[in-house]
């Protein structure tokens, strides 16, 4: 085979021996103990009241929820959650989490970007952010792994194509194509991506266009990807049954799973959506049926990653747009309504202190009382157990300033 | 040779005269083509003010395949391509874009469109309950290209039975059972370019919108519920807490409650509405009853004493007849965008008054051109598709101006999701719409098995039992339904890809137009990976580049269905070619709509050369790798 099919792009298209993760750790590491996080959005508003900040006392709030305690003094949850009730000691329940945003769209870009939507710039997910200012940990893996998400929030923004998440659509699958077919030569493919490179080189020469260059980067990122012995990260046949079965049968349970997999091959940041959180009619069915395939799948990531030892650096985090109206509408059959102004999410793992709560709300669930959080302080958060820089700003390619988490200042109690 | 293509070229004109755009020969044309003229002095007139020189017009092959893209959303398939540069006719541009507006493809390509705009979805948010005659109606009313503002009204004052095809335009409502604030927002957005989501909940401290404006407006639109839903909801609480839970009896009372009673639209909005619980202004108490009114434009009022109704088709006829310009700008620019890359204003969905725009008369030309036109999206594209605009050379450098289209020739655009699957199958397996349409299944299913095929359909179904009047008449129909179902000897498994083909559907590994796909796309299907809307978004779809992408390129179905099958139909045309040469330029036409350079055909020269039949293979991956395939030019 000549060399010119041998390597592509400078990227070789058999794979090397020698150790793959390499010491990319990230160079302006402060003193945060995460290492990765793994980011389960609940999509559409997850209803904080019939979940996280239950009002035991009310019963014109709380309906035909009803609050139980968990393996944490003072913690209580939903009745739905009774497998994560026995996890809620490793757990940081922010209950005093407020929003600007009240439709999804501005709600999850928000939360996802730290700023709210324009029209002139699309700004970076928070994965993006992580890999922009931490860098990646494997050099071939993806950095960043978006799981059953939507791609419009897990996008690179301004820092490009190099920051999007790969997107993995069923856990089940991995990531798909990421062999070669089996009746294809090494050489043909060698052939294939030089051919396509030389008439991309003429073309990009043409057009020098930044989505056009990113998909040049991209195919070299692909190879190497694809020649990687660790890409087995994204096989979940790999894990005996039982594991599986620990985490439930649905797309978002072994998504978690192939999200714990991911971060001990050394991917950064994972993205796991589990939607369908938008109660507006029946809420408390659908909390139910929703919690059904949470509750399992989040108590057993939080008790496999700490038996395999990845608890004490991946943060675990649960997040969603916003809560709802601890008013019922009777109307929509016992519905529940978007509410911003009070909601709860968790974090865990990464040298968050467990078994506790952050912040309250009063007596309702409706307005935060005290230790409120905004959506920017929580992603500043997140970037301070990564010991990101969360004040370091980035320019725009239009020349503007941007920060992980805006003006957001992270919450530092609640680490040990 | 050549005589014998324009002919062909020229039968596939004629072809679709009856269903057709308006065509070169005809009175209507002449007045289409002089509308392009005037959409051209215009941007003329500020080349001229701004001391510009004009851009080039692009050749022939560049143009035919931005116009099939732009009209049909797929690349020509090989002799398209072929007859399309063979033919030497001073109007063929012309002629082509007649062609491509009269063809099938144009409305599946408009219907993604629309599907992504509307947010048209197969399932029902948060039931298993199917929104599918919905979608059909929507997809038909696309297809008989009915005017924007028709289109506009039938969908906002629609109330009825959802499975009746005079009235399934209510989908647009019953989508979003329980959430009738977000749908508004939505609702003005997507018609009038105005954002309003903020006044759901607060004032908006940017604009004018306050709170109270927003319940006002959504006093028209009041009171959406299933019609008659009461009469079931007691025995569907009995078979959701007694023992017959997930029996047939509850699979049945379910499929009734989700697919035909919460596909119903009752009432026709009651004009007047309570302010919300938690509201905060001084303009009003929590409860108090404000009636409909309009914020803007030509005020419609309604009353605060009664349920006046018929409120929806108020609010449908003021945001098309008495908002100034508005409702015609927004399509106007919107329709714009679709044909030339960028709207005018940008973003199409916040409207901005002609006069405070970087182009006034433009835009002042093109909403009265709309209204001219009497919202046919179709000719409006037809103006926009012959103008010298469309027509200008690609621009390699990035706008100039923020906020909206400088016309400086084309700007480089990654091709949608959609865009990309409807060529690949083209490529794959030759033009996709000489195939039928998908067909509105009408079958009764309960918990995934049809029943009573043959004996009763869901619009029979539904017909009947939105009729009955009391609990107790529901009761006894539920009680003979259950009966059929359990002696019907008919009943089935189901979920084969015959009998999903039998009832006119395509499971989603069918290489058919994205627009006859299950909408969303699931989320391990080839649309998703290149950034399909999942739908549940106005205008969800995202080009941003990602790794998956080049995966699904360099192995997945394009290695599967195009590279590697020897069948697929853009081998067909290398049938009985023996010289390299022109199977490297059959091959060019067939992917990227060109012939190649002369470097590029050394370059597959030896390629061939060296590795043959494998070297073909090679060549079709390359091309269908490279950027030039994925880029709108």
């Amino acid at each position: 085979m000549s060399n010119a099919a041998r390597t592509f792009l400078g990227v070789h298209l058999v794979p090397m021996l020698g150790p793959t993760i390499a010491a990319a750790a990230p160079t302006n590491a402060v003193e945060g103990k995460a290492k990765h996080v793994i980011y389960l959005f609940m999509a559409g508003g997850m209803s904080h009241v019939d979940t996280f900040d239950p009002k035991p006392k009310k019963k014109e709030v709380m309906g035909k929820t009803e609050a139980i305690a968990t393996k944490a003094d003072g913690l209580m949850v939903g009745h739905y959650l009774s497998k994560t009730a026995e996890v809620m000691d490793k757990v940081c329940v922010i209950s005093s989490m407020n929003s600007t945003q009240g439709a999804h769209e501005q709600g999850a870009y928000v939360m996802h970007t730290s700023y709210d939507m324009r029209g002139t710039v699309q700004h970076p997910s928070l994965g993006s952010w992580v890999m922009k200012l931490g860098g990646k940990i494997h050099p071939e893996l993806p950095g960043y792994v978006a799981i059953n998400s939507a791609p419009e929030m897990t996008g690179g923004g301004f820092f490009g194509a190099k920051y999007s998440a790969a997107p993995v659509g069923s856990p089940e699958e991995g990531l798909k194509d990421s062999h070669r077919g089996h009746e294809l030569s090494e050489e043909d493919f060698g052939r294939r991506l030089s051919l396509a490179d030389k008439l991309n080189r003429q073309f990009h020469g043409r057009y020098p266009n930044v989505e056009v260059k990113a998909y040049e980067e991209l195919y070299r990122d692909a190879v190497s990807l694809m020649n990687s012995k660790d890409l087995e990260a994204f096989d979940l046949r790999r894990e005996p049954e039982s594991t599986r079965s620990l985490y439930g049968t649905g797309r978002f349970s072994q998504g978690c799973l192939l999200a714990r997999r991911l971060v001990e091959h050394g991917v950064r940041f994972v993205e796991v959506q589990l939607a369908g959180w938008d109660t507006h009619y029946d809420n408390f069915t659908g909390v139910e049926g929703r919690c059904k395939e949470f509750d399992q799948a989040y108590a057993a990531l939080l008790t496999d990653l700490e038996k395999c030892g990845k608890l004490k650096d991946t943060l675990v985090v649960v997040a969603t747009e916003f809560g709802r109206t601890p008013e019922i509408n009777a109307d929509h059959q016992g519905g529940r309504d978007h509410h911003p102004s009070a909601f709860s999410c968790l974090l865990a793992g990464g040298g968050v202190k467990g078994g506790m709560r952050h912040g309250e709300t009063d007596a309702s669930g409706s307005k935060v009382k005290d230790g409120i959080v905004t959506v920017q302080d929580f992603n500043a958060t997140i970037a301070h157990a990564l010991g990101l820089n969360w004040n370091e700003i980035i320019m725009s390619p239009s020349k503007r300033p941007f920060q992980i988490a805006d003006k957001g200042k992270p919450l530092t109690s609640i680490f040990s | 040779m050549i005589a014998l293509r324009l002919i062909s070229f020229f039968a596939m004109l004629v072809s679709v005269l009856p269903a057709g755009a308006e065509t070169p020969a005809s009175g209507e044309f002449a007045m289409l083509k002089k509308a392009a003229f005037r959409v051209d002095q215009q941007i003329a007139a500020f080349y001229r003010s701004k001391n510009l020189q004009v851009p080039s017009v692009t050749d022939d092959a560049t143009f035919m395949r931005r116009a099939f893209l732009v009209a049909v959303g797929r690349i020509p398939t090989a002799e398209e391509a072929l007859d399309f540069i063979e033919i030497d006719d001073p109007t063929k541009r012309e002629l082509l874009i007649s062609y491509l507006l009269g063809s099938e493809g144009y409305s599946s390509h408009m219907s993604n469109w629309v599907f992504d705009l509307l947010r048209v979805s197969d399932v029902r948010n948060g039931t298993i309950g199917t929104n599918t005659p919905y979608r059909h109606w929507v997809r038909e009313a696309v297809a008989a290209n009915m005017p924007w503002d028709q289109f506009t009204t039938r969908l906002l004052s629609a109330t009825g039975d959802g499975w009746d095809k005079d009235t399934a335009a209510v989908g647009y409502y019953t989508r979003d059972f329980g959430m009738p604030l977000d749908n508004l927002s939505n609702t003005m957005r997507i018609f009038l370019g105005k954002r309003m989501e903020c006044a759901q909940c607060h004032d908006d401290p940017f604009g004018e919108t306050e709170r109270h404006d927003f319940y006002e407006l959504a006093a028209f639109t009041h009171g959406q519920e299933p019609i008659g839903k009461k009469l079931i909801e007691p025995l569907y609480t009995e078979l959701r807490l007694g023992d017959k839970y997930m029996t047939d009896d509850y699979h049945i009372g379910r499929m009734l409650v989700d697919s035909i009673y919460g596909l119903s639209l009752g009432g026709d909005g009651a004009g007047r509405i309570a302010l919300p619980p938690d509201y905060q202004y001084r303009d009003g108490k929590p409860g108090d009853i404000i009636a409909g009114k309009t914020p803007f434009g030509k005020m419609v009022r309604m009353s605060d004493r009664k349920d006046k109704g018929g409120g929806r088709k108020e609010l449908a006829d003021w945001m098309v007849n008495k908002t100034d310009d508005q409702f015609a700008a927004v399509i106007a620019n919107r329709m714009w965008k679709r044909v030339m890359g960028k709207g005018v204003i940008e973003p199409t969905d916040e409207y901005v008054e002609a006069k405070d725009t970087n182009h006034p008369e433009l835009v002042k030309l093109l909403s009265d051109l709309m209204r001219e036109l009497k919202y046919d999206l179709r000719a409006f594209q037809q103006v926009l598709l012959l103008t010298k605009t469309f027509q200008f050379a690609t621009n390699p450098n990035a706008s100039v101006v923020e906020g909206g289209d400088d016309f400086h020739g084309r700007k480089i655009e990654r091709l949608s999701a959609e865009q990309i699957w409807d060529s690949l199958i083209t490529l794959a397996d030759g033009d996709p719409d000489r195939k039928p349409r998908k067909q509105l299944d009408d079958r009764i299913k309960v918990a995934g098995r049809t029943v009573l095929a043959g004996k009763k359909s869901m619009s029979q179904l539904s017909k009947e039992l939105l009729a009955l009047q009391s609990e107790a008449e529901v009761r006894s129909y539920f009680n003979r339904l259950v009966e059929e179902v359990k002696s019907d000897s008919s009943s089935g498994g189901d979920g084969s890809m015959m009998s999903m083909s039998a009832a006119g559907g395509h499971d989603s590994d069918a290489m058919v137009r994205a627009s006859e796909l299950p909408s969303p796309a699931p989320r391990d299907h080839f649309l998703y990976v290149f950034g399909a809307s999942d739908r549940e978004v106005v205008d969800g779809a995202s080009k941003d580049p990602n790794v998956g992408q080049v995966l699904s390129l360099m192995n997945g179905f394009v290695q599967d269905e195009l590279v590697n099958r020897s069948g697929a139909h853009l081998y067909k045309s290398l049938e009985g070619i023996t010289s390299d040469a022109e199977k490297i330029r059959r091959l060019y036409l067939a992917i990227l709509s060109r012939t190649p350079t002369a470097e590029e055909m050394a370059l597959m020269l030896d390629e061939l050369k060296a590795r043959g039949d494998e070297g073909c293979r090679n060549v079709v991956s390359c091309l269908v790798m490279s950027s030039e395939f994925l880029f709108l030019q």
